[in-house]
């Protein structure tokens, strides 16, 4: 999907907690507003349930939750985006998400060294656009058990 | 989109079809060389049954070749040309032939298996020799290792030749004549010894044989009235002569084995596999489809058309909700051709339901037969005489099931045969027959096929199991254990992995993932065992898991589903008569106690106060248990998603579905739920007789090992 041209790759933006973060799109299966989610119990505390979406039943992750912020109530602004690697498919719970754009592959820079913990390990790269900075992640970090 | 990134697709999809053709040949081959081995050293083989594995080898080598499987492709070759050989009758059936076969076929599996899995073919080279060893060794007579006449192929007329020779009262000799130097200096050479054995009588055979060593004898199969005296002193002449045999096919028949049971091991020497499950006369299956009007159809299609199926009966389901809300509208004429339209509606979902399932019905046979050539090769390694017995062959079991429980099962015969069952010397010491028994049973049992593997062996010690756990800390130092208690125990992930180890190093699965396995597939896993007179372990499993029938059940606010299958009966009762203990809780039930389970407390939801609960009533004998719920809603089909995920495979939930309003439902596994009250209510002592049956008393130990 990478357009060789000129050498950049379209991205999905979404905000969490005042931050921009940046998911590949090609890992982007849909995007959607927050209907009814069925809690599972016993689940990892950040999976907040499981909800039908296109005839599939797909876990949800409240990002909130798995980076260690406060949960808020979901709003109209809430979006549940779809993502999909390899076999999984895992919903993700973002304060908004409206954006698509295109990055050029060059302006992505490695997150410096001195990010490290929780946060550091989910980072694929940042970029900055005009004056917002933009953390890219890792869907397979954020999608690890290793909780 | 690049064009190569669809040459790639187009290629994956071939290849999906490659893999999918040669398991089918794979299948037939695999019955085929079982029935085969009623012909090891008969004079002949049944052409049909070579014919066919001829075309299936045929197949697969064409077929490998064009994907480059170039291994694959040899190996075929190889036992093409074996086949080849068999059916022109240049070569008898050995046993050294059908092991070679059979090796072959293992090896097409495994680099199948390697291709699938994207890593590096196998190293084929030493079953490459093993069966083109078979074709030079068997193609000129005997190999050094084998004393039997029999190798030699004689021709139809050659045995016609032979017989009305014998019935002329003549002796018939096999003359073996190995030339070396020393006598062709003598001119003492192959020709002068076939003119001396024609003048003392009839020649009927004569055939080079090309030793593994590279050496060369020539056999010569000679009628004659000639007195034995005359050919001793030939000896000096590199002449060797043994009195010949015929074996006949008569002799055999009447040796054959009853079907279905056939010894695995017999004496040292001649290990025959017999007919296994397929009598003579059966040797070639009827059940084997002619392929003109067999539609192979991918799993995946089959799945988005039951997926279809599903969707029409929750479209079905909300049909009946609107027209309960328009009851009280509608002229009652009317009201009722509409539900009796609705009724036909269901019963024809149900049969379309029913017609889609059987599509993926296949007979648990295809399991059964693998299960055999496992079998003959543990029982080989462990010195063992095994006889296994099929039955249920036909029964048929969803095709996802087959695929999901193969490994289950090779676990638990490899279990039953290299520990379970004793040493012939074990035995005898016993007072049981030498000859070890092995059942596998394949049943249907309403919605469920059940499955049993069964031994006459050791059975499973508990003592050594009770001991073992104490050691390890599974259980109380105090606690004693029933053979259910004693299943659990060793179906756990500590407890297996460590004797898995050194029991059977690095082959197969623990018991810990059989059971989970059939946990996870909606099924039950029980075992029956005598100390000193065998164990059987019974497995059953849902037909299918597209679609069941559900009790639909409210707990601390939230719907879930419960498969009705596994529920036996439904009971109220006031929360008063709920007596607890410690952190359990009972009821009375049938003049018996029953341990109640709260789906609040289990899955930590809200508790709302009713003076009265719905307690379903799952399980049998020492593990039933009652799980309580708010209230019951209604009865109706759901359509079964799996919760692969592993952010939501939690214990107790089994599944999920949706009952048309796009909301989910968890489906409860109530097998898993008993686990996880243990779980939550772990540091409490456990209750010994609770749950002892009264059976208990006979199970004495015995042998000095378990297994697990």
């Amino acid at each position: 999907m990478i357009d060789s041209h000129n050498g950049s790759e379209p991205f999905i933006l979404f905000e969490l907690v005042g931050t921009t973060y940046a998911l590949r799109s090609k890992f982007i299966q849909q995007m959607e507003m927050i209907e009814q989610i069925t809690p599972v119990p016993n689940a990892p505390h950040f999976v907040e349930g499981v909800v039908f979406s296109r005839g599939q039943v797909v876990p949800t992750v409240n990002l909130r939750a798995r980076f260690g912020f406060e949960k808020i109530p979901y709003d109209v602004r809430t979006r549940l985006i779809v993502i999909h690697t390899d076999n999984r498919t895992v919903g993700i719970i973002a304060d908004t998400a409206r954006e698509f754009i295109s990055i050029p592959v060059n302006a992505i820079k490695p997150p410096p060294d001195g990010i490290s913990g929780l946060s550091g390990k989910y980072l694929e790269g940042i970029v900055t656009l005009g004056d917002r900075m933009v953390l890219i992640l890792n869907p397979d970090e954020l999608l690890k058990t290793d909780f | 989109m690049s064009n190569s990134f669809d040459d790639d697709n187009l290629f994956a999809e071939f290849c999906d079809d490659y893999f999918a053709e040669c398991e089918e040949h794979l299948t037939i081959v695999r019955r085929g060389l079982l029935a085969l081995d009623n012909f090891v050293n008969q004079p002949q083989v049944a052409s049909s049954l070579l014919e066919e594995l001829f075309r299936s080898f045929h197949s697969l080598k064409g077929m490998s070749g064009m994907i480059g499987v170039k291994e694959a492709e040899q190996v075929a070759h190889e036992m093409e040309s074996y086949l080849r050989a068999l059916r022109e009758q240049q070569v008898i059936l050995s046993q050294a032939g059908v092991d070679a076969l059979i090796a072959g076929t293992k090896m097409l599996e495994q680099i199948l298996a390697m291709r699938q899995s994207k890593q590096p073919a196998p190293d084929i080279e030493s079953v490459i020799k093993q069966i083109a060893a078979v074709v030079v060794a068997t193609g000129a007579g005997t190999s050094a290792a084998v004393n039997s006449s029999a190798h030699l192929t004689l021709k139809p007329a050659q045995i016609a030749q032979l017989n009305a020779a014998v019935q002329s009262a003549k002796q018939v000799w096999l003359f073996e004549f190995t030339p070396v130097s020393t006598l062709a200096e003598r001119g003492v050479n192959v020709n002068k010894i076939r003119d001396r054995l024609q003048q003392n009588g009839e020649l009927i055979h004569a055939a080079p044989r090309i030793l593994t060593t590279g050496g060369i004898i020539f056999d010569f199969v000679v009628a004659s009235d000639a007195s034995e005296s005359i050919f001793a002193s030939w000896e000096n002449d590199g002449i060797t002569y043994t009195p010949f045999e015929l074996n006949s096919p008569a002799e055999t028949e009447n040796s054959a084995l009853s079907p279905n049971t056939v010894p695995l091991l017999q004496e040292e020497g001649s290990p025959t596999l017999g007919g296994l499950g397929l009598p003579r006369q059966n040797s070639l299956p009827s059940a084997a489809p002619t392929t003109s009007n067999v539609v192979r159809v991918d799993l995946a299609k089959l799945d988005d058309l039951m997926r279809m199926v599903g969707e029409l009966v929750i479209s079905r389901a909300r049909l009946e909700d609107n027209l309960k809300k328009i009851e009280t509208l509608v002229p009652v004429t009317e009201l009722r051709a509409l539900r009796e339209t609705n009724l036909t509606l269901g019963r024809q979902l149900r049969d379309l339901r029913q017609g889609v399932m059987r599509v993926r019905l296949v007979p648990i046979s295809e399991i059964f037969a693998r299960m055999q050539f496992v079998v003959r090769d543990i029982a080989k390694e462990s010195h063992k005489k095994v006889t296994l017995e099929l039955s249920g062959q036909e029964t048929e079991i969803d095709k996802f099931l087959v695929e999901r429980m193969m490994d289950p099962l090779l676990h638990l015969v490899r279990n039953a045969v290299s520990h379970g069952l004793e040493s012939e010397d074990e035995r005898v010491r016993n007072g049981k027959s030498p000859q070890a028994k092995l059942v596998l049973r394949a049943a249907t049992a309403g919605e469920m096929v059940v499955i049993e593997i069964e031994d006459d062996g050791r059975g499973v010690d508990i003592e050594c199991i009770t001991a073992k756990a104490r050691q390890l800390g599974l259980i109380a130092a105090d606690a004693t254990l029933d053979i259910n208690k004693a299943l659990e125990i060793i179906c756990s992930p500590g407890f297996s992995t460590r004797e898995q180890a050194d029991l059977t190093s690095g082959r197969g699965v623990g018991m810990a993932v059989v059971k989970n396995t059939v946990l996870e597939l909606g099924g039950l896993l029980t075992l029956d065992s005598q100390p000193g007179e065998g164990t059987r372990f019974t497995i059953q499993l849902p037909l299918t898991l597209a679609i069941a029938d559900a009790l639909i059940v409210k707990a601390g606010g939230q719907t879930f589903a419960v498969p009705l299958a596994v529920v036996r009966e439904v009971m109220e009762i006031q929360s008063l008569k709920v007596t607890a203990l410690e952190n359990n809780e009972i009821i009375s039930y049938r003049g018996n106690v029953l341990p109640l389970l709260r789906l609040t407390r289990l899955f930590q939801l809200p508790v709302c106060s009713n003076s009265s609960m719905a307690v379903l009533v799952v399980g049998t004998g020492s593990s039933a248990v009652g799980i309580a719920v708010d209230r019951i809603l209604n009865q109706r089909e759901i359509v079964v998603r799996s919760l692969t995920d592993p952010f939501v495979q939690v214990p107790g939930i089994s599944g999920a579905t949706e009952l048309g309003d796009g909301r989910v439902v968890l489906i409860i596994d109530a097998s898993a739920l008993f686990q996880l009250s243990q779980l939550l209510i772990f540091s409490t002592p456990h209750h010994p007789n609770a749950t002892n049956n009264g059976n208990g008393a006979k199970k004495q130990p015995q042998a000095s090992t378990f297994f697990c």
